[in-house]
């Protein structure tokens, strides 16, 4: 029993009223900032890192959580709403989210996602609470050819998300990858595609792309829409999720939960890849997979709750290995420098206090970020009632400045139309955006992977024999991608050797 | 319902208006602003000066920065906001504020790597030269540190030499110093081995930390942690001199070898920035050097002030330029392969 005196002593500390404000503080400041796409929980942890100086660490900390918690959902309701996705674990959301919210069914939408992201972001936190120094390990088993052959297994679920014809999907996804080329390249230093443009000699950033083809381009597209037809303000039915839509996500947010929670420790892509995974699995096991894509609400539960579970999985590195798994931990990782802690093995013997204090803060966080979010809700709605005229330009402008601050740079605010251009001729002759933006992001991870791998078999091919989670992952890609033709054989066989009988 | 609609667009004007002011002064956007078109010298400053880092918010560089602005502008009495610019290694940022007008209210924090190893593995169309500024003042130097994982079964550079096993070595990425360090070192003891680029130096610490690959070659803030922790056995620091934070790991000088790779740090300003304004700048900073606040941040952050003149930074860092092009032209090496 003696190890939850600690995490009892963790609860004490967060419940203090000044880290409860600060706590809420963070996750106010980071359901506004994740609503601004661009300008992620990680820049605006870096401009207010300074104000944490004077404080506690363990106030410190639990604020810059609560800010990272809180852009996370500010990012749902822009890509439900205005089909806006700030980062790239959010694309998936749009999908269903988008068309819920079109279908009137907006608050249905955000109200899953806040119950599917406190029990993803709670169920991980038990997880990390129980298990973390048993399965921080499972992150630096992962290597270049473990993360090449995940990529590839997400590569197969991109053919999953369309719900439209496969040939247009796949030449979204071409050009994807395509666009993934662009830049200099990291093992030659040789420019790829950049056309001697030192703005795109770090390759195209996924914010420009997602926010042109979803965003920009959705708006160039009702604007033409409304000259048709003078469509009158969507009535926001229902704002609460239905009993029936609870009981139809729930087994969608524990998959989602569980998932997330494992793809979220692995550094470097764990998030993105578990929301598309959840989505892939959702759709799999799906009655009627048809209506994903047109507004299914476990295309909303299961993604949500898998990208709330990573994000909170992801401490695991941090805390207990010291690696920060992306660039939020990276900031995380600077916070608790300044403050003299230096996170890693040690960290939960030397300043079990401050370790329990953060893990803790996160529950308290998760609650109140459903506390916050669910009244809100209702507002939130509202937007979709203002008349497109107003709204467009508002989108729009919001969208010029979360590219501007990227890399505060007028070349990223260009990109955004010209993608908004792509993606407005993209619906028009039928192509969807969602196959692009998942391969571009893919394929980014893949290529490197694929050619660190090979450095290190020193080209043999034959060396991922020796590594058995890689075998494992490749032998499930296989699966995925021949199950589908040995049964469209078999059931052909089948229905041939009827008809045969049939004749006789 | 016309009212209804007002009501709801204002609740809605609300906060979307209060994130973009917000998007606005963080991004610093009143830094251009030409307030009263520079004016005396002997006011200066007159309005806010900017500083411009060439990575992303979060970064060393960036903290860096900030802890800088963060003491300079209680002595100039204005704020000093920091502009993240990240593309390019730093070369977006550098030439643009090279390019910017030279009345001291555009700053940069510069890294030496850009100037001196960049150019090694790109074009020199891209290459930025420490005589387009005026270097303000010298910062600190953010020393490299080879680590191992124990299960590699090297502790020194000798086992290095004598590994029966064709090693992996992690590096930070193409024209970083970790590449130019390590690269020189596998060179001069003439060993087989593979060399795998990350994009930064904290995949190749993970990847070092699982044994992925063998060995790394990082930033010392990015390892010490796992130092401390036994993790990571560290093998050598490339500094001339020990590191005041490793004490008992040798220099490649003391192993006999000619690698003076650092990472060093200085703030500049446009070519032709007067002299006045230049002078009041560096006395900020120097002021800012000797803060308590200042002090601890680099003792925490494993940073090694090199707080010397700009002029000196100047010299040095185009000496430093001039002996890695010898290095690599004289043992043949090719930091794009």
């Amino acid at each position: 029993m003696d190890m939850f005196v600690p995490v009892l002593q963790g609860f004490g500390t967060v419940l203090e009223p000044g880290n409860l404000l600060y706590c809420f503080i963070g996750v106010l400041v980071g359901m506004l900032i994740g609503v601004l796409p661009g300008l992620g929980p990680a820049a605006t942890m870096a401009i207010l890192l300074p104000m944490t100086f004077g404080i506690e660490p363990v106030t410190a900390i639990i604020m810059l959580a609560g800010i990272f918690y809180g852009a996370q959902y500010g990012g749902t309701i822009t890509s439900v709403l205005l089909r806006l996705p700030g980062e790239a674990s959010a694309v998936v959301t749009v999908f269903d989210g988008f068309q819920m919210a079109k279908q009137g069914r907006a608050g249905a939408a955000l109200g899953v996602a806040a119950i599917g992201s406190f029990i993803g972001g709670t169920a991980s936190i038990l997880g990390l609470t129980f298990l973390a120094p048993l399965i921080a390990g499972f992150a630096l088993d992962f290597g270049p050819p473990e993360y090449a052959a995940l990529a590839l297994l997400g590569v197969t679920l991109v053919a999953t998300i369309s719900s439209g014809n496969k040939l247009k999907a796949l030449i979204a996804a071409s050009i994807g990858v395509f666009l993934a080329m662009v830049g200099r390249d990291v093992f030659t230093g040789t420019e790829r595609f950049t056309f001697d443009n030192l703005s795109l000699s770090d390759g195209i950033d996924f914010v420009t792309v997602a926010m042109g083809l979803f965003g920009l381009g959705e708006i160039l597209y009702n604007l033409e829409e409304r000259h048709k037809a003078m469509a009158a303000p969507k009535k926001v039915k229902n704002v609460w999720p239905t009993r029936g839509d609870l009981k139809q996500s729930a087994p969608a947010i524990g998959r989602g939960s569980v998932l997330g929670f494992l793809l979220g420790i692995l550094p470097g892509g764990g998030a993105t890849i578990s929301s598309l995974a959840a989505y892939g699995v959702e759709k799999k096991v799906a009655k009627d997979p048809s209506r994903f894509g047109k507004g299914a609400i476990e295309g909303v539960a299961g993604p949500e709750s898998a990208n709330n579970a990573a994000a909170t999985s992801s401490f695991i590195p941090l805390l207990s290995l010291g690696i920060p798994a992306n660039a939020t931990m990276a900031l995380m990782f600077g916070a608790l420098l300044i403050q003299g802690i230096t996170p890693g093995p040690l960290l939960v013997t030397e300043e079990p206090e401050l370790f329990w204090g953060v893990v803790n803060s996160m529950y308290i966080g998760n609650i109140l970020l459903l506390i916050m979010a669910i009244p809100l809700i209702g507002v939130f709605v509202k937007i979709l009632s203002v008349r497109p005229a107003i709204l467009a330009p508002i989108t729009v402008l919001i969208t010029l400045i979360g590219a501007y601050t990227i890399k505060n740079s007028v070349f990223d605010v260009g990109l955004v139309v010209l993608f908004g251009v792509i993606g407005y001729l993209m619906k028009k002759a039928g192509f969807e955006p969602g196959p692009l933006v998942l391969a571009f992001v893919l394929a980014e991870l893949l290529e490197s992977s694929v050619r660190r791998s090979l450095i290190l078999f020193e080209g043999d091919l034959g060396g991922v024999f020796t590594r058995p989670i890689t075998l494992t992952l490749l032998v499930v890609f296989l699966v995925v991608i021949l199950l589908p033709i040995i049964r469209k054989v078999l059931g052909r066989s089948k229905t041939k050797s009827q008809e045969k009988e049939l004749v006789s | 319902m016309d009212q209804n609609m007002r009501r709801i667009s204002k609740r809605l004007v609300g906060p979307l208006a209060l994130g973009s002011a917000a998007a606005m002064v963080l991004s610093g956007c009143g830094g251009n602003v030409a307030a009263g078109g520079g004016g005396g010298e002997e006011d200066f400053p007159t309005k806010e000066v900017s500083i411009t880092v060439g990575a992303a918010a979060g970064g060393s560089t960036d903290l860096i920065a900030r802890a800088l602005a963060d003491g300079a502008s209680s002595d100039l009495g204005q704020a000093l906001p920091v502009i993240n610019k990240p593309g390019a290694n730093g070369t977006l940022a550098a030439k643009e504020v090279q390019s910017a007008k030279p009345d001291g209210y555009n700053l940069a924090t510069l890294n030496a790597s850009l100037i001196t190893i960049t150019p090694l593995a790109v074009g020199e169309d891209e290459a930025v030269s420490i005589d387009d500024f005026e270097v303000i003042t010298g910062v600190s130097q953010d020393d490299y540190v080879m680590v191992a994982n124990p299960d590699a079964g090297v502790k020194t550079v000798d086992d290095i030499k004598n590994s029966d096993e064709k090693l992996s070595f992690g590096t930070a990425g193409v024209g970083t110093g970790s590449q130019l360090a390590q690269s020189l070192l596998l060179a001069q003891i003439d060993t087989d081995f593979k060399e795998v680029p990350f994009d930064s130096g904290a995949p190749a610490v993970t990847a070092a930390l699982g044994n992925q690959v063998n060995i790394s070659t990082v930033q010392l803030g990015e390892a010490k942690p796992h130092i401390d922790a036994g993790k990571l056995v560290p093998i050598m620091v490339f500094s001339e001199e020990r590191n005041k934070f490793l004490e008992d790991v040798p220099t490649a000088t003391e192993e006999g070898y000619d690698i003076p790779v650092s990472q060093y740090r200085a703030v500049v300003a446009p070519k032709d920035t007067p002299d006045a304004v230049i002078e009041r700048l560096d006395k900020s900073f120097k002021a800012t050097f000797e803060t308590d606040a200042y002090k601890e941040f680099n003792e925490k952050n494993l940073l090694t002030p090199t707080e010397v003149s700009g002029d000196e930074i100047a010299t040095e860092w185009a000496d430093l330029a001039d002996r890695y092009k010898k290095l690599i032209d004289e043992y043949d090496i090719d930091l794009s392969d």
